[in-house]
């Protein structure tokens, strides 16, 4: 008797619960993040960049008049976690998932968003894509519910090729070293591709495991046999960090063109071996307008840290949404996301570093790159080194942009 | 030719890396007869050590005082924790060890945060030891490599040509028949631990400068140190260290080699087959470079269960 008055009373308590949400209908933006495990500390960036816009949203008055609710889920860093949460997202009235560490977990949540939204016509959700940046996504892959907010391969390399080429780094010989998943075989094309732009030739090309190899130094051999002058990578974490380590104690002169030198730690870790290095990223204070230092402030003050990494492209890309959700009025009480979807095709955002858009067509940002050098001019020191990122050239969005693959077959809802 | 020299020391000097780390864990598990999952830790643990130690002792002061202190862990570990599970048979063991290592990581992102640490080698040490062509080579591999050899020499004196030795491999061997013969076996199982603990941790000292020291590195090494435990026979030094060496080159080796299966079988007229035929047809060997071990394991597994030089195959 007593387990049943318990059970009854939790029925009721969840059914209650249940028209609560119906007749409020907060909007709910679900982050499925990598929050424990190796990989952690890619995906603790993301939810603080998060967490950041959604407290402005809220200060702002949220959207109808109501507070919007972050609930974060944990995929631990690997795609059927990915596809569980998305699952107990989905249960939990999430509209909006937000994810951006690894591709690989970007593939799984794009795929399984298209399909819910298939079976559930009128509960659609929308993926958020803050730093998943396999071109397969907005290839063949692409679809009318996911959103990219960050750069990709083609639009890092072809940056990173015009800032280098601007500050006379860019040697004739190129070695293009990669990790052997979707993102390190588009950055190897991509660098392949911009051989012409760049005026320079790949004299030879690895794709290696991913964070598995503990010793670079055979890898070093093989560049420095090569006789490159330059290396283009788009190595992450460990993966550059030894790469670059191995090629100091090497004594190889070759200069470096990255794309996650910006990485927590990476600079602390790598010392003067990391001066005169080059990174392609979204965001540089120095380069930015008089926004960009009060942004930096600003963040500094509600996360204790300045934003680095994927933060500041996660605070832009939220805050896209943020706008198009205040252009987007409530349907019967409720966000739909159709409508969200479409006007996020339409908004831009002016950004401290230039203005920035959604491409309709493949739902890939357009967005101003910066390029950077490592340097001890920088304004901002990171990692507690004299070092810091001097910017060498600041790309608009349509200079820094790449036509659209010509594999995206978008279906758009009626 | 200065590619093969160069891809071939540092082969060497890789493996004698992983011997540093495989060789407490391959003595441990001839010991309990357990897999020590928390053994790769206690190379994260030294590194740690040292990074924080460094500051107040000087680099070779923490290298030496860093290890002690992984090995006073190991003999609590064994004394407090092993020993009480020991009775309920080695898949508790095992688990206490597994569970260990999660503690373990887990504290060390609490401490020290989740990206890597400003461990470097001093200044002092960073020079060239020779150039060869373009190359230069580090005076530091060398002193790795160096420690590692030093390191097996002392084992194997210690273990072969001392009294203790000859207590410690018959405790090894036949637990019961030593203890009736008034040796005092569960001490030699904890100094075992102990000193197996603290070779980890100097392994993770001397490394952990040379590569990077972060929260990742017990999981990147730990996997590998399985394989080459495995690979040389489970609780032999000898074996551990031919299993690294071998291990070793033949990663460092795999690199340069920019061949596929496809350029093999071209050489009997099937090469245009293979090619069309794709996937692992047409994988170069150098972007599996870091898979090769796993490919040796299996094959040893196959063909010589005991490992290289196992006793109990």
């Amino acid at each position: 008797m007593k387990k049943l008055t318990l059970s009854g009373v939790a029925i009721a308590t969840v059914l209650a619960a249940c028209t609560m949400t119906v007749s409020a209908a907060p909007v709910k933006i679900g982050l499925v993040e990598t929050l424990s495990g190796p990989q952690a500390s890619s995906g603790q960036s993301y939810r603080t960049a998060v967490r950041y816009v959604v407290e402005q949203i809220n200060a702002a008055g949220g959207w109808n008049g109501e507070p919007i609710q972050l609930l974060e889920y944990d995929n631990q860093g690997g795609p059927s976690g990915a596809a569980d949460k998305l699952k107990a997202a989905a249960a939990d009235g999430v509209q909006i998932v937000v994810q951006g560490a690894s591709s690989a977990i970007g593939g799984q949540i794009t795929e399984d968003i298209r399909k819910h939204n298939l079976r559930n016509p009128g509960k659609e959700m929308l993926y958020i894509n803050m730093g998943a940046e396999a071109l397969e996504l907005t290839g063949e892959k692409c679809n009318f519910y996911h959103f990219r907010f960050a750069g990709n391969a083609q639009v890092r390399t072809k940056s990173l090729v015009e800032g280098m080429k601007k500050a006379n780094a860019l040697g004739t010989k190129v070695y293009a070293i990669n990790q052997n998943y979707s993102w390190g075989q588009d950055m190897q094309q991509a660098i392949l591709d911009n051989q012409k732009l760049g005026g320079y030739t790949v004299v030879d090309k690895t794709l290696h495991d991913v964070n598995k190899i503990q010793d670079f130094s055979p890898y070093v051999a093989k560049i420095a046999a090569s006789g490159a002058d330059t290396v283009i990578t788009g190595n992450w974490s460990n993966d550059l960090l030894l790469l670059m380590k191995a090629s100091k104690s090497a004594g190889l002169k070759a200069r470096y063109g990255t794309v996650y030198l910006d990485q927590p730690g990476n600079l602390a870790n790598a010392g003067e071996l990391a001066e005169g290095n080059f990174v392609a990223h979204t965001f540089n204070a120095e380069a930015g307008n008089e926004d960009a230092e009060q942004f930096v402030q600003d963040y500094l003050a509600k996360t204790g840290h300045i934003p680095v990494f994927v933060e500041p492209q996660t605070v832009y890309g939220m805050k896209m949404v943020a706008e198009a959700l205040t252009h987007t009025p409530p349907k019967d009480g409720a966000l739909d996301v159709n409508a969200l979807a479409k006007t996020l095709e339409t908004t831009r955002l002016s950004t401290p570093m230039g203005e920035m858009s959604m491409r309709a067509s493949d739902h890939q940002a357009q967005l101003p790159m910066v390029v950077s050098s490592v340097s001890r001019d920088a304004k901002h020191k990171v990692d507690g080194t004299d070092m810091g990122f001097k910017p060498v050239l600041l790309l608009s969005a349509e200079q820094a942009s790449t036509p659209v693959q010509s594999s995206c077959k978008m279906k758009r809802p009626d | 030719m200065e590619q093969f020299l160069f891809s071939l020391m540092n082969g060497v000097i890789y493996g004698l890396l992983l011997f540093m780390v495989s060789a407490g864990l391959t003595l441990i598990f001839g010991m309990m007869g357990v897999l020590n999952f928390a053994h790769a830790s206690f190379y994260m643990l030294g590194a740690y050590f040292a990074y924080t130690l460094q500051g107040m002792l000087g680099f070779w002061l923490a290298v030496i005082v860093s290890p002690l202190l992984v090995g006073l862990i190991g003999v609590v570990v064994e004394r407090y924790f092993l020993r009480r599970v020991h009775r309920h048979g080695h898949a508790h063991e095992l688990l206490l060890t597994f569970g260990l290592s999660f503690i373990i990581a887990e504290s060390i992102k609490l401490f020290y945060g989740n990206y890597p640490v400003d461990y470097r080698m001093p200044p002092s040490l960073d020079f060239a030891a020779f150039s060869m062509g373009a190359t230069q080579y580090p005076a530091y591999r060398l002193l790795m490599g160096g420690i590692a050899i030093a390191m097996f020499i002392v084992i194997y004196l210690l273990l072969t040509r001392t009294r203790v030795g000859i207590v410690v491999r018959s405790a090894i061997h036949r637990p019961s028949m030593a203890e009736a013969l008034g040796h005092n076996v569960p001490l030699v199982f904890m100094g075992v631990f102990g000193a197996g603990a603290a070779l980890a941790g100097l392994a993770g000292a001397v490394a952990g400068a040379f590569y990077t020291t972060n929260p990742n590195m017990a999981l990147e090494l730990g996997v590998m140190v399985f394989v080459v435990v495995v690979v040389g026979g489970l609780g032999s030094l000898v074996g551990a260290m031919l299993a690294s060496l071998l291990i070793g080159i033949m990663t460092s080796m795999a690199v340069a080699v920019d061949s596929s299966l496809a350029d093999l079988l071209a050489l009997f007229g099937a090469g245009e087959w293979a090619r069309n035929v794709g996937g692992l047809m047409t994988l170069n060997l150098s972007s599996l470079a870091a898979t090769l071990p796993f490919a040796l394991m299996l094959l040893i597994l196959l063909v010589r269960p005991g490992g290289l030089m196992g006793e109990k195959g």
